[in-house]
């Protein structure tokens, strides 16, 4: 697309949606009710491991008001099939993982209700449906089950070390992939040769999306015409449609899907949850719709989770701090079914960062253990391995005495060497590292730190300041369709399979739409969310859905045009050559005959139907957005509390269709790679098995009282790869934040000789090493609290 | 059961519940106002402030039955019109201060109380502390704040609910 001046793409357009969502008009999936409605409770595991060895549900099904009650054993008895996750990327340019030795990895069948095992604290094991919740929650209480306890597992390094319990008796190692990436020989050699090696090991702690609007769903069964209909926010309806009625055995036409506004996504939306498939066949069974809407405690036990990655990184440098080569050993940890490979792929392509690395060598291992399964989680991925590399990088600086800011910048990818193919194969389409990285310090007043820290120490505070550069792939699902019908009232209507959660689809896309047809963005309407009108859509997560439904509205208005343009010719009775699009109107130049989009709709359509123009595009060729962050932290070392006091970034999100919106994304991002960071955690205590993050009260949470104004700011170098030049926005926010956040309090702490902590980074963890210094160990809370 | 007689948004409803009834279940399945949202059930996260009686309150842990003969507003009755926005839901439309908008209706009730005790001398660090008990995934909080302190500057934001 040529450079021009674009009237509604670029422009901060308030947004559409937030007269509805202001008012409270919003249609989130517990807002829907329908007429005898049931309720539904379900019935979870107090073990992470065990047999079940029989389910009793006579005193239940005997509770007041309770109408049914499904175990695993009528999931079996009435054929219904696993949902199919299908966990392993598989586009052209993801990194390509096999089970070990090769071949397509095991990943643990998904049942709607396990029949045989429970296999993780939570897992639901029987649902009850009564005439209210109160009844349903009473009656999922006299639900008797004999379980036989057994050993569990909860760290993946655990789950791989021998004499390990098996999750699965299929894989009885655990470790369900093992594939090696990169050149090893090479690699080695370079190791060799090298003048420094540098290595460490990190945790990046497993972490839970909370999604404010808890999930729900309200299933129906039309006995006369056999067709399910299901009320349930997520990702995208259309994998619902396609994963649940493969679930329940039925023509996917049978099955509509209605997801209008999503409170929240994140990634633990975008997989089918057990309960979706379960209030469909209760509600199939029962003859009444039934309804299912979880506790916060049941969101923290069994909402999908978010990393959870152990990597072990080792970096070789000459003499000068040029890196020669990177080595990295990375095991996730999926929990105790497999639902998606994706932080782990996607983490694998860009172990080298935002560095020029000439070799590189990865061994990547999923292992299953007795935890909720993971799922991608905001970034998927990404800020797990840019963690690890800009860690390693400040842990070289300060053990070999360079500059970290030095160091990185002695060893970024230049812009001349774009399109630039990293040492496991990933493509970074465009991007300007160094200007981001110079831009980043000038916003963040980098060199006015010292003033700031001096004065800090005369309140008795340590301040620290932190810095990382990132860069990240956007690839995800590859084919989008749009439909575009212009509509004689004036109204442009298009439908389109992305579904929103937040991001203002509703007034971006617009905008692109508004663009290409010369239109007042408010007169288009974008259509999402019912599979009845939808049929294709790849969802929103990769931060794919700007990119790739961009490029397909853009194609499909260009189409449009072109039709506009035939049926203008006939209207005119002129070649169609000679017909122009200007200004939202068919023109003939040198007459007087012009008319626009919604008058031509409305004469034409008796003779040639409405005016319409649909795309299916597949874009296979991922994107790198890219960017640097700086923040500032100020520590009481009295209590070890960490205030986070300057927070800034500059993102390079390619074209910026609504600043306004990738703003408000970005915001939204650093913040909950802050919050990972800082305070938020699902701890599984060990020996027992037992997740004890169940709350708010117990899972930190960012909150208004704890985090900054950031300073925010927006890069566009144009990619090369779609017509819109689009790269992604918001998952930037996060993707380095867990890094400058920690590199920002090991700086503060420098005194104390501590060379790193582990997340997250709270009171606690920051006091001991004020206390204690390098050496100190979990015994010292012991002693000294 | 027992008989409970509140004024909802300008208009008295009377309803026989079970005793056990929250404000915010009467509120959303009983009077269909489902602009209230529960996002924790545990009074942490605020998406169901409600103002009762000139007071913000957390409709997810009042039982209704001790609230007989109290004025509700809720986030459907905050706006003058069907056409006008009150000011403070305006403010969060210019500052993009919602994306998902599920903690919206909540945030948009606890400003609306902030404002009218403060008034314009509403300061960043107030609204930030006063603001802790509504949780925000979306946003970082930074727009919310900046809309607050936006609709604090307008005069018409002040004791209008």
């Amino acid at each position: 697309m040529t450079e021009k001046l674009f009237r509604h793409i670029g422009k901060p357009v308030e947004r559409k949606e937030d007269a509805r969502l202001v008012t409270g008009k919003g249609r989130f999936s517990d807002d829907f009710r329908l007429a005898g409605q049931a309720h539904a409770a379900i019935v979870r595991s107090p073990h992470p491991h065990a047999r079940i060895r029989g389910i009793e549900t006579a005193e239940a099904l005997s509770s007041p008001g309770v109408l049914l009650v499904l175990t695993g054993r009528d999931c079996l008895d009435d054929g219904l099939e696993p949902i199919p996750h299908n966990p392993v990327p598989s586009t052209k340019y993801d990194m390509k993982l096999t089970a070990p030795g090769g071949g397509v990895p095991f990943i643990g069948p998904h049942h709607l209700l396990p029949d045989d095992k429970v296999r993780h604290v939570g897992e639901a094991v029987a649902i009850v449906v009564a005439e209210t919740q109160a009844q349903a929650l009473d009656g999922a209480e006299r639900v008797l089950v004999d379980y036989e306890i057994l050993p569990h597992v909860i760290h993946s390094e655990d789950a791989i070390a021998a004499g390990a319990p098996a999750v699965w008796d299929e894989v009885p190692e655990n470790a369900f992939v093992d594939t090696r990436f990169g050149d090893w020989k090479g690699t080695e050699r370079a190791f060799e040769q090298a003048t420094h090696v540098v290595s460490a090991k990190f945790h990046v702690n497993r972490v839970t999306a909370v999604p404010l609007e808890p999930r729900s769903a309200l299933a129906s069964f039309d006995v006369e015409t056999g067709r399910y209909v299901l009320y349930a926010g997520s990702g995208g309806a259309v994998r619902q449609k396609r994963e649940l009625s493969s679930v329940l055995g039925i023509d996917p036409s049978r099955l509509r899907v209605l997801s209008y506004d999503v409170g929240g996504n994140f990634g633990a939306r975008n997989r089918v949850y057990v309960e979706f498939g379960l209030v469909l066949w209760a509600s199939q069974k029962l003859g009444r719709p039934v309804k299912y809407t979880a506790t916060r405690s049941e969101a923290f036990l069994t909402d999908y989770q978010g990393r959870d990655l152990v990597t072990t990184v080792e970096l070789a440098l000459d003499e000068d701090g040029r890196f020669l080569a990177l080595r990295a050993d990375n095991i996730s940890n999926v929990g105790a079914r497999c639902v998606s490979l994706s932080p782990l792929s996607k983490g694998s392509g860009l172990i080298t960062g935002s560095y020029d690395i000439p070799v590189a060598a990865l061994r990547a291992r999923a292992v299953f253990t007795n935890t909720m399964c993971t799922q991608a989680y905001r970034s998927s991925g990404r800020p797990e391995v840019t963690y690890a590399i800009e860690r390693l990088i400040e842990i070289a600086a300060r053990r070999l005495g360079f500059d970290p800011l030095e160091l990185r910048l002695r060893n970024l990818v230049p812009p001349e060497a774009m399109p630039y193919r990293n040492a496991v194969g990933s493509i970074y389409d465009s991007g300007e590292y160094e200007k981001n990285m110079d831009r980043a310090l000038v916003i963040a007043d980098w060199a006015g730190f010292e003033a700031r820290r001096q004065a800090a120490a005369e309140r008795g505070k340590l301040l620290g300041r932190g810095f990382a550069n990132y860069v990240e792939s956007s690839i995800g699902t590859p084919k989008e369709r749009a439909e575009i019908t212009v509509k004689p009232d004036g109204t442009i209507e298009v439908v389109i399979g992305t579904q929103p959660s937040g991001q203002g689809h509703e007034t971006s896309f617009a905008q692109v739409v508004a663009e290409m047809l010369d239109a007042p963005v408010e007169n288009v309407t974008i259509v999402l969310g019912d599979t009845d009108v939808v049929s294709v859509g790849g969802g929103s997560h990769s931060g794919r859905s700007m990119r790739h439904a961009g490029t397909v509205m853009a194609m499909a208005s260009a189409d449009l045009v072109a039709e506009a343009r035939r049926r203008a010719a006939e209207l005119f009775d002129a070649p169609e050559e000679d017909v122009s699009f200007e200004g939202g109107r068919l023109v003939l130049p040198g007459t007087n005959h012009a008319v626009d989009l919604f008058e031509l709709a409305r004469l034409t359509e008796r003779d040639h139907g409405p005016l319409f123009a649909a795309r299916t595009n597949e874009m296979h060729t991922p994107v790198f957005p890219n960017g640097a962050a700086a923040c500032e932290v100020e520590i009481d070392p009295k209590t070890g509390l960490v205030e986070i006091t300057r927070y800034a970034s500059v993102d390079d999100v390619g074209r910026c269709i609504n600043p306004l919106i990738v703003h408000g994304q970005t915001h939204g991002g650093i913040a909950q790679g802050v919050g990972q960071a800082m305070w938020e955690e699902c701890h599984v205590e060990p020996s027992s098995g037992q997740p004890v993050s169940g709350s708010f009260m117990d899972y930190g949470m960012p909150r208004s009282d704890n985090m900054p104004s950031f300073i925010c700011e927006i890069a566009e170098v144009i990619s090369p790869t779609n017509p819109l030049g689009i790269k992604a926005g918001g998952e930037g926010g996060t993707t380095p934040a867990l890094a400058v956040v920690t590199n920002a309090v090991i700086d503060a702490l420098r005194d104390t000789g501590v060379e790193d902590l582990p997340m997250p980074l709270t009171p606690l963890t920051v006091w001991k090493a004020i206390r204690h210094g390098a050496g100190h160990t979990d015994e010292d809370t012991r002693t000294t609290s | 059961m027992i008989e409970v007689t509140l004024k909802v948004n300008g208009e008295e409803v009377t309803r026989s519940v079970d005793d056990r009834t929250l404000l915010v279940t009467f509120l959303r399945d009983e009077l269909g106002l489902t602009g209230t949202h529960v996002g924790c059930d545990t009074t942490q996260c605020g998406a169901c402030v409600t103002i009762v009686d000139g007071h913000t309150l957390k409709s997810c842990t009042a039982l209704v039955a001790s609230l007989d003969g109290a004025e509700v507003t809720t986030i459907e009755g905050l706006a003058p019109g069907e056409d006008t926005l009150h000011p403070v839901q305006a403010a969060f439309r210019t500052h993009h201060g919602l994306q998902c908008g599920f903690c919206t209706p909540g945030m948009i009730m606890t400003a609306v109380d902030m404002i009218r005790r403060h008034g314009s001398d509403l300061d960043e660090t107030t609204v930030r502390h006063e603001l802790e008990g509504n949780l925000c995934r979306c946003t970082g909080y930074h727009n919310i704040v900046k809309a607050i302190l936006a609709a604090a500057r307008e005069p018409a934001a002040a004791g209008t609910f």
